[in-house]
């Protein structure tokens, strides 16, 4: 399919025509389980505990003090950096303290979070009496920006940037994801049976944003009915006759087809090239959740505050999604699911291949947190000794980015640090997705993202030290050149001097001058 | 309800990293895996050549656990994971069908010794080897020991030979294996590998056809090979199915000494083999699938195992056509593991995002 089929026809005729991406698993799903009770909202917690430092490593600053009173709403941190999130008051309630905490991120690594004592009243900050709706696509991407949201599938990317960055695109196609790949996540499933009409307004702004009127929602192909949903929703708003196009389409289950390379592959046949993002091919990715979190901020004038959050695994005994606040500790949504705390192993955020597990049940839910896994000893990966690697080879039948596993490990493992590491950049280890799907199919149970979680970080850091050395070098080599430059400005001049003294012709005139310089500073003394 | 302190607190939790479901998968089941699919050609070759493999198997399943044990234990190696990963029983299983079925039983403990301690542990272990540890056992007893390699016994159903000749007792055939004291019905039963007929065949001045319109010769290959062969293609079609090896080394071996053969044959017939008889007999069929198949010792990607596989199969024709040996299939092994670094340096696939110019 070439590109133009879609940004002209739109989608509507040729849904059909699917790619797919080369490898992939087939997994069970789990999802049932906590897809089928439906949306319930979580209440307010004692305590939040609210991050205020986004995916991206963006601090921003507080603009609150310990003991001050917020109500729901209010904002709390500013962003310093544009690539930062406007962080809010989830509910009403006083500020406890501003202290590093255990964050739900990778490594659940300790940063500063402002803990919330909520007063229980909700009480809404006093909203700006001007509702009228933005008409710019700048006002949109402010609204948004001031809003708070990031991506809300898990990478959490400020929203407002893809539509700042894509100024030089005209009419981007948009892809809203929905195709949860990972078992056991069904937050945006059931979003999308429950909230339908939400989340296709929030596109439209969203399309607004990106002065565009194509998009294209993705699910998978095991949920039928939230098709059929999104479908009546589309039709019954006209949207074909205001001339714009709103799909919705099926893709393969097959992890990791919600990844943003694997579902652009799907979708359009196309592959990102190696190191930019979708908006190179004119597109943007946006997840449901984010649609949805759209619409709460332009029709309801709501910042980001809450989320829909999967509670499952197989010791809680009522897996549900739940309505949360942004900061609602873990262990106040597992004993509202009804988890038996006692035999939980592992506690996940995330889906089971790429999510990370959880020192402790004492944090705060953050707005790209879809997930709250728990599963006991007999449903985790032993941690059995892994044997060496056979190169068999399943690693490179299920690697969606074609890459090679098992030389990768072999490199990276090698005795021979920087040189071997180097050799893992030339097998492409930057292309790697860390999706899991070769530490899973491992015989040798082997957990390979870790080596190239690894290879990744000790390369940047090389880089960065190869930079730095270089920079040093270039210094040294510039203060060389001055130091060499001076001397032989004042060898000139030197040169200048004595070739004037030794010319007869200047020699007087220059002794006389001399001598009426010393004159005149004696006199100068004198008086 | 919502403590402001961690339930449990004072155990942390699991924290190791993703992937946190375990697919159920181990070495020990993909090395299994391959044994059960050795299992029909096994019986076929019980079939056909009587007990004599057993005996082989026997022998060289024993040495190569008892090296081993013995390699782990002097390179100071946990003991129980790799005894059961039953990557030797791989290995002498494999080595087993490719010797004589009454090959003294020295035979065995010396190819087993070259493939797990020299080839396997001195190189670093399981994972870590070159060459393919059966293959380098059998091509030092090839070397060394080439006179009892090629005494094999008539094929089941052989009626040249008189019916009480046909049926050794296998206790005769027991007693041959340990003592090497040759009764008189071995000496006039023994007959040689189809392949090495052919070689002693036209060295002699007859031509090809006149040497394979000989006895032991089938329909496509060796009487009793062929069917080996057909068995081993069925337990080859079971490790595709089940995805234990991927369909580019056994198609690029089997297409490749189809086509490679094919010339010769049409150019000289006296001479060299139909294409038919280098695909039934020797050991062609168990390199497609078993050998060559090696993932530790071939290729990685998908494009340096299609030039693995053909490389092999090249070598193997080359060897047979032109060789002193009659069968080739093991050097060609060797000669292509020593390459397939080389091969994988060439071949490193362009990944997603990589491949092309963007339209």
């Amino acid at each position: 399919m070439s590109r133009n089929t879609f940004t002209t026809d739109g989608f509507g005729t040729n849904t059909q025509h699917l790619s797919h991406f080369q490898g992939g698993l087939v997994l069970r799903h789990h999802k049932k389980m906590s897809c089928e009770p439906s949306l319930h909202h979580a209440g307010i917690p004692e305590v939040l505990i609210v991050a205020i430092r986004n995916n991206r490593g963006h601090v921003s600053s507080p603009v609150v003090k310990v003991g001050e009173k917020v109500l729901k709403g209010q904002l709390m941190a500013s962003p310093k950096h544009p690539f930062g999130t406007a962080v809010h008051a989830p509910t009403s309630g006083k500020i406890k303290a501003i202290t590093d905490l255990h964050t739900a991120k990778p490594e659940a690594v300790i940063q500063t979070c402002i803990t919330i004592q909520t007063d229980g009243k909700d009480q809404w900050i006093e909203q700006p009496k001007n509702t009228e709706k933005p008409q710019t696509p700048e006002q949109i991407i402010l609204k948004v920006k001031a809003a708070g949201i990031t991506g809300m599938g898990g990478a959490g990317f400020p929203t407002h940037i893809k539509y700042e960055l894509k100024s030089a695109l005209t009419e981007p196609t948009l892809i809203i994801n929905g195709a949860e790949c990972e078992p056991y996540i069904s937050c945006d499933e059931r979003l999308m049976a429950d909230q339908p009409n939400e989340i296709i307004l929030g596109t439209m702004w969203l399309l607004k944003a990106a002065m565009s009127k194509t998009a294209i929602i993705a699910i998978e192909d095991n949920i039928g009915g939230v098709k059929k949903k999104l479908d009546a929703e589309i039709k019954q708003l006209n949207l074909l006759e205001k001339g714009i196009h709103i799909s919705v389409v099926k893709v393969p289950t097959i992890y990791p087809t919600g990844g943003e390379k694997q579902l652009i592959k799907v979708l359009t046949g196309l592959e990102i090239p190696s190191g930019q993002s979708p908006l190179s091919l004119g597109l943007i990715m946006q997840n449901v959740a984010t649609a949805k979190a759209v619409y709460d901020a332009i029709e309801l004038q709501k910042p980001l505050l809450e989320r829909v959050v999967t509670v499952t695994g197989d010791v809680v005994g009522e897996p549900r999604n739940y309505m949360a606040l942004i900061g609602t500790p873990f262990n106040y949504l597992l004993s509202l699911a009804k988890c038996d705390f006692a035999a939980v192993d592992k506690l996940i955020i995330g889906g089971p291949m790429m999510g990370y597990a959880m020192p402790h049940d004492y944090i705060g839910i953050e707005k790209t947190t879809n997930c709250l896994l728990a599963l006991p000893a007999e449903s985790t990966k032993p941690e059995i000794e892994s044997m060496p690697c056979i190169r068999c080879g399943d690693c490179v039948k299920v690697c969606p980015q074609e890459l090679l596993p098992q030389q990768l490990l072999w490199y990276i493992n090698g005795n021979d640090h920087t040189n071997d590491l180097e050799k893992s950049r030339d097998h492409h280890v930057f292309d790697c997705i860390e999706c899991g799907a070769c530490s899973w199919v491992c015989p040798s149970h082997i957990n390979l993202v870790d080596f190239y979680r690894f290879a990744k970080s000790e390369l940047t850091y090389l880089d960065h030290k190869k930079a730095k050395a270089q920079l040093a070098q270039q210094r040294h080599e510039d203060r060389e050149n001055r130091l060499e430059s001076i001397k032989l400005e004042r060898q000139a001049k030197r040169r200048s001097k004595t070739s004037k003294l030794t010319n007869k012709k200047t020699a007087k005139s220059e002794i006389s001058a001399v001598l009426a310089r010393i004159k005149q500073q004696e006199n100068n003394k004198k008086t | 309800m919502n403590k402001p302190e961690p339930t449990n607190s004072d155990t942390l939790l699991n924290t190791s990293s993703a992937p946190h479901i375990p697919a159920r998968i181990s070495v020990q089941k993909v090395m299994l895996w391959v044994c059960l699919t050795l299992i029909p050609a096994t019986l076929a070759h019980l079939y056909y050549f009587g007990i004599g493999i057993i005996w082989q198997l026997l022998l060289s399943v024993s040495s190569a656990y008892l090296f081993e044990w013995w390699c782990l234990n002097w390179r100071k190696q946990p003991i129980k994971p790799y005894i059961r990963d039953l990557s030797a029983l791989v290995t002498a299983w494999l080595f087993a069908l490719c010797i004589a079925p009454i090959a003294p039983w020295y035979i065995s403990i010396v190819g087993m010794f070259f493939a797990v301690v020299v080839a396997k542990h001195l190189f670093g272990g399981l994972g870590h080897n070159i060459f393919n540890p059966a293959m380098v056992g059998f091509c030092v007893i090839l070397v060394a020991f080439p006179q009892p390699l090629s005494l094999w016994l008539p094929p089941e159903g052989l009626s040249s030979i008189s019916s009480s000749l046909q049926q050794l007792n296998w206790l005769e055939v027991t007693e041959w294996i340990f003592t090497g004291v040759i009764s008189e019905q071995i000496d006039a039963v023994t007959a040689a590998t189809p392949l090495s007929a052919i070689q002693t065949g036209l060295q002699q001045g007859y031509s090809l056809s006149e040497v394979t319109s000989k006895a032991i010769f089938g329909d496509f290959g060796g009487l009793g090979w062929e069917w080996i062969a057909n068995w081993i293609f069925l337990g080859g079609l079971v490790l595709l199915y089940k995805r234990i090896i991927t369909w580019h080394i056994p198609a690029a071996v089997l297409m490749t000494t189809i086509a490679f053969s094919t010339p010769f044959y049409l150019f000289n017939a006296d001479v060299f083999m139909s294409p038919q008889q280098h695909v039934f007999s020797g050991g062609i069929m168990l390199a497609a699938f078993f050998i060559a198949t090696d993932p530790t010792s071939g290729c990685s990607s998908f494009q340096g195992k299609l030039i693995f596989g053909a490389g092999v199969a090249v070598l193997t024709v080359l060897i047979r056509n032109f060789g002193a040996f009659p069968d080739g299939v093991a050097f060609a092994i060797l000669l292509m593991n020593m390459s397939a670094p080389l091969i994988d340096r060439m071949t490193i696939p362009q990944p997603y995002g990589k491949k092309r110019q963007q339209p």
